[in-house]
């Protein structure tokens, strides 16, 4: 399968901070590839070196099989950007607002008509196009920046955190879009927070952290490779406060109290952690009322490979 | 349709609404009307290198630089707008570079100063008909100040627009270095009379300049102190639009 983005040693550096450190990306044509990382890991720096808005540190870099460094606009031409912030023309109505975006696009008047009111209807926005942006909300206005982008053809699209700001409808509306966008054969760039959303659109992710990517694979891939750590939680009948103090002792897992009653456990070797953790409660008579193990989540795995600094370890 | 015409339509299309329109247009014909006609009462006539001029005719040929002045300031919001907006990183991630962005702001200042101007130009004609004296050099020389005019006080607003980070500052700032230009200039009254050392700072002001080479085309009062003034005016213009390409070629995102 051909590649969309080849991304080989790319970094960029900011005086002696290193936003982006030496990551090798390759994205498949017509995949849903989930970027993710916590809060300045580096995301938005490689987005923008990807969608050539600023330009490396080192390393080599191809989009849609164009040079970065030797022909930017080559590849702008070809590609579309839904940008972390909001970007709007404020004095535009919604409709008006696609109309003028296909215009800068040079997309054919004739081909603007037809796609306005097709995109309106798509993105529930029939009732709003008479509306100016700036009288819109947040999530509204949101809606009409991803729905503006495919005014004009594209081969590749970057989306940074398309939906925030959207209901739950809309956000599931705009994830059914976008897998048919890529079953048609858009490559799709996809950032979000809400792992869910990855795991459920993206073929592919991978996971950045300070710069370096941590993970990279499919969701079940990555769920395989990180499978074993599994997430007990133990509601016991009364709260005890001996408790951390008493799983200090179990090797190999991590303790996150949620209240007096509720404790959740992470650990690499479950069946080992809960024998011992069981026997712990025996013996110190700490009654338990419910005990569950959950699966491995994206956002548990996002977590682990992340790292969590502020949690108690044992 | 080439991206710099793309991008002059986008600039025109999101920033003249009819708030805009008003300012332009009713505010310099209610100076010229109102004002100029009433002010005869206190200011008879003006002396333009050596000829006399009655007061209205003289005020409005100062509207029609005032004008030109008064349409760059589209230029700064424009693009204070656009960074506040997101749409000059949005823009820039289009098939447009920067080049593009600051030529399209260019152009857009250009014509509409040529427009505004040349609307003042017509609305005023009536008031300075009878003391014109149009020739060959008339339409050229305010051409050129329309062009070098909105290169100059566009490349002002824009610097400001790159600098400013609260939305509070920026209008504060642009509007007051824009009555600076407006007020403290020989649009509304001449030099010649007017207490030191104000009659000095009017030609500390590019405004003076642009009006001094309007009224001396429209007036057949070419000297070689306007073609100083045109020198002057536009070697300040290509040093102001650099600093403003400077500025805003390195604008962060």
């Amino acid at each position: 399968m051909p590649l969309s983005i080849t991304a080989k040693s790319l970094s960029k550096s900011y005086g002696s901070i290193a936003a982006v450190d030496g990551i090798d990306l390759s994205v498949k044509q017509g995949h849903i590839f989930g970027f993710l990382g916590p809060n300045g890991a580096g995301k938005s720096t490689t987005i923008k070196m990807l969608t050539t808005l600023i330009a490396p540190s080192s390393g080599s870099l191809h989009v849609l099989g164009i040079d970065a460094q030797a022909d930017p606009m080559g590849i702008r031409r070809r590609i579309g950007v839904v940008l972390q912030q909001p970007s709007y023309e404020p004095s535009l109505s919604v409709e008006r607002s696609l109309d003028v975006y296909g215009m800068m696009w040079d997309v054919p008047k004739k081909v603007r008509q037809k796609r306005v009111p097709e995109l309106l209807a798509e993105f529930g926005l029939q009732d709003l196009k008479r509306r100016n942006m700036d009288d819109l909300s947040i999530g509204q206005q949101r809606r009409v920046q991803v729905a503006r982008e495919f005014m004009h053809d594209m081969d590749l699209l970057f989306l940074d955190e398309p939906t925030v700001g959207l209901d739950p409808h809309a956000r599931r509306d705009l994830l059914e879009y976008l897998k048919a966008k890529a079953r048609a054969g858009l490559t799709i760039l996809y950032t979000t927070h809400v792992l869910s959303e990855a795991e459920y659109i993206c073929d592919e992710i991978a996971i950045i952290n300070r710069g370096k990517i941590v993970a990279l694979s499919t969701p079940a891939e990555l769920k395989k490779k990180f499978g074993k750590q599994k997430t007990m939680v133990i509601h016991l009948s009364y709260p005890e406060t001996r408790l951390p103090r008493l799983l200090l002792d179990v090797a190999g897992c991590r303790v996150d109290l949620n209240s007096g009653t509720d404790v959740t456990i992470s650990s690499g070797d479950p069946e080992e952690t809960l024998l011992q953790i069981l026997d712990i409660l025996h013996t110190h008579d700490i009654s338990l009322e419910e005990l569950s193990v959950e699966s491995t989540s994206l956002e548990d795995i996002f977590l682990k490979v992340v790292g969590e600094p502020d949690a108690p370890a044992c | 349709m080439h991206q710099l015409a793309r991008l002059v339509v986008r600039n025109l299309t999101v920033s003249l609404n009819p708030g805009f329109l008003v300012w332009q247009v009713i505010f310099p014909v209610i100076y010229i009307f109102v004002a100029g006609f009433a002010y005869t009462a206190l200011i008879d006539d003006v002396q333009l290198a050596g000829m006399s001029v009655d007061y209205p005719a003289f005020l409005a040929t100062g509207m029609i630089g005032f004008t030109i002045m008064n349409s760059t300031m589209i230029s700064g919001i424009i693009i204070w707008n656009d960074r506040r907006n997101g749409m000059f990183e949005q823009i820039l991630s289009g098939p447009f570079n920067r080049t593009h962005y600051i030529l399209g702001n260019v152009v857009t200042i250009g014509i509409v100063g040529l427009v505004s101007g040349g609307l003042i130009l017509l609305v005023g004609l009536p008031v300075f008909f009878e003391s014109a004296s149009f020739d060959i050099l008339t339409f050229p020389l305010l051409v050129f100040c329309a062009v070098t005019g909105s290169l100059l006080f566009g490349s002002i607003a824009s610097i400001i627009s790159t600098r400013l980070k609260s939305s509070e500052g920026f209008n504060v700032l642009l509007n007051t270095v824009f009555l600076f230009f407006a007020f403290v200039s020989t649009a509304f009254y001449p030099a010649e009379g007017a207490p030191e050392p104000l009659a000095t700072i009017f030609y500390l002001n590019p405004l003076t300049y642009l009006v001094d080479i309007i009224r001396a085309g429209i007036f057949g009062i070419i000297t070689d102190t306007t073609l100083l003034e045109m020198a002057a005016i536009l070697v300040a213009a290509l040093a102001l639009f650099g600093v403003a390409t400077r500025l805003l070629t390195k604008l962060d995102f």
